[in-house]
């Protein structure tokens, strides 16, 4: 299961598998400037530094343009990470609206990294 | 000479299976018809064959038909819109589904509008003999009927003209840089009849859709549908909450491809004698967002 790393501030978010980018900060409890949330609009574009990611829907070439789908411009509510990414929001920085979702999903990510490093099948103790 | 309404939507979206489960479950509309890459629906108080056109491939508007009230209508607008400096084709029967002759024009903001006077009448859902109130088994949000439209574009102003010169269109509302005469258009509401707008302009970019609305009978209805759209996982832009240009009652969301809709309700009837209502920037807030009283990031910069 990836991590989003949000460049500079070093934040570190777990995702779900299959989960995009934006929906992975939501569900953490951080906000930022979105629009449709459906891939139209291209207001959610931040750029993806390191690991890799694909679209989970066709994206409107009115969207994203030739130069946008390889210089690692990244369509956040679109994108879902297939390796852990590091991303750098374009003018502003993350909010932190709901902190009780931060602790949850900061838990999940040390459990998920616990279990990525233990011998397969043992199941830490928290 | 008389552009009687919006009659269809044509919109481009990335996913069909996705727009289908939202227009027809969660809006309420009826699929009447389907063909290669487009799928075709109404509403269940219009009669005419289909308002709103989906086409797989892409965001935003394909195009947006007016239907004139007689066929004449048709051959007047065009001399209009050629004398205006518009090339005009002509289109014919069949070339849209069950829609019959007409033109087909770009206008000076980049978007491309088609003018016909026949559609294949299916009916309303309840009929024209002795009718009922309603159909008693509405999917969703259960909408009526297509009701305007928001476009942007470079020069409102301009827009304002060509709707006015070549649909006998009028505005009910506009907000413009002051109240001097020489003031700038920034956007600006309009409309051929009672309906309170037709078809709004923005400035902005060309060729773009802000959002296309669905009509509804009141504030109980509004409410009602955003309920819905929790319960569907609708983005809602915003809302509910009221325009104070128009007094419409609204919810701003978003289809499964990004593409804005809106539900509407009220907004007070126009007439080509009332004096139009003029907004600053300094309201333009409180003109699109009658109760937060100021513009969210979404607003000007979210379109397709
Ligand atoms: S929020 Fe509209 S494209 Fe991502
Ligand atoms: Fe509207």
């Amino acid at each position: 299961m990836p991590t989003v790393t949000i460049h500079p501030t070093g934040e570190v978010i777990h995702l779900e598998t299959g989960e995009t980018v934006l929906s992975g900060l939501y569900r953490a409890g951080y906000s930022y400037t979105v629009g449709c949330r459906r891939g139209g609009c291209a207001i959610c574009k931040v750029d993806c530094l390191a690991g890799e990611f694909a679209y989970d829907h066709p994206i409107a070439d009115t969207v994203l343009s030739e130069d946008e789908r390889t210089d690692g411009t990244c369509l956040s509510c679109r994108a879902v990470p297939t390796t852990d990414v590091t991303i750098e929001l374009r003018g502003e920085d993350v909010r932190l609206v709901n902190p009780f979702l931060r602790q949850i999903n900061e838990k999940a990510r040390l459990r998920a990294q616990a279990l990525a490093a233990s011998p397969a099948g043992a199941v830490p103790k928290e | 000479m008389a552009v009687s309404r919006l009659g269809y939507a044509h919109v481009r979206v990335t996913d069909m299976a996705e727009a289908k489960d939202h227009y027809a479950n969660t809006m309420g509309l009826y699929e009447t018809h389907a063909e290669g890459n487009k799928t075709y629906y109404k509403a269940w108080d219009e009669w005419d064959h289909h308002s709103v056109v989906l086409e797989e491939g892409g965001v935003g508007l394909v195009k947006f038909g007016w239907k004139v009230d007689y066929s004449s209508d048709i051959d007047e607008i065009e001399k209009r819109a050629t004398a205006f400096g518009v090339t005009v084709e002509r289109m014919s029967k069949g070339e849209n589904a069950e829609i019959g002759d007409g033109i087909r024009f770009t206008t000076p903001s980049d978007h491309v509008f088609e003018v016909y006077h026949e559609a294949t009448c299916i009916g309303t859902e309840v009929g024209t003999h002795n009718p009922d109130a309603f159909p008693r088994h509405l999917v969703g949000v259960g909408v009526p009927a297509l009701d305007h439209s928001l476009i942007t574009a470079e020069d409102p102003g301009l827009m304002d003209r060509f709707l006015t010169a070549v649909f006998d269109f009028f505005p009910t509302e506009r907000v413009q840089t002051s109240l001097d005469d020489d003031a700038d258009i920034i956007a600006t509401w309009m409309t051929s009849g009672n309906q309170i707008h037709q078809l709004a302009v923005l400035a902005g970019p060309q060729g773009k859709l802000h959002h296309f609305a669905f009509r509804l009978g009141d504030w109980v209805e509004v409410g009602r549908a955003a309920d819905l759209f929790s319960m569907d996982d609708v983005p809602i832009d915003i809302g509910p909450t009221r325009h104070g240009i128009t007094r419409g009652q609204t919810v701003y969301f978003f289809d499964p491809s990004g593409n804005r809709n809106e539900v509407f309700a009220g907004g007070y009837l126009a007439f080509r004698d009332r004096p139009m209502n003029v907004w600053t920037p300094d309201a333009l807030g409180k003109g699109v967002f009658y109760h937060a009283r100021e513009l969210n990031d979404a607003f000007t910069s979210v379109l397709t």
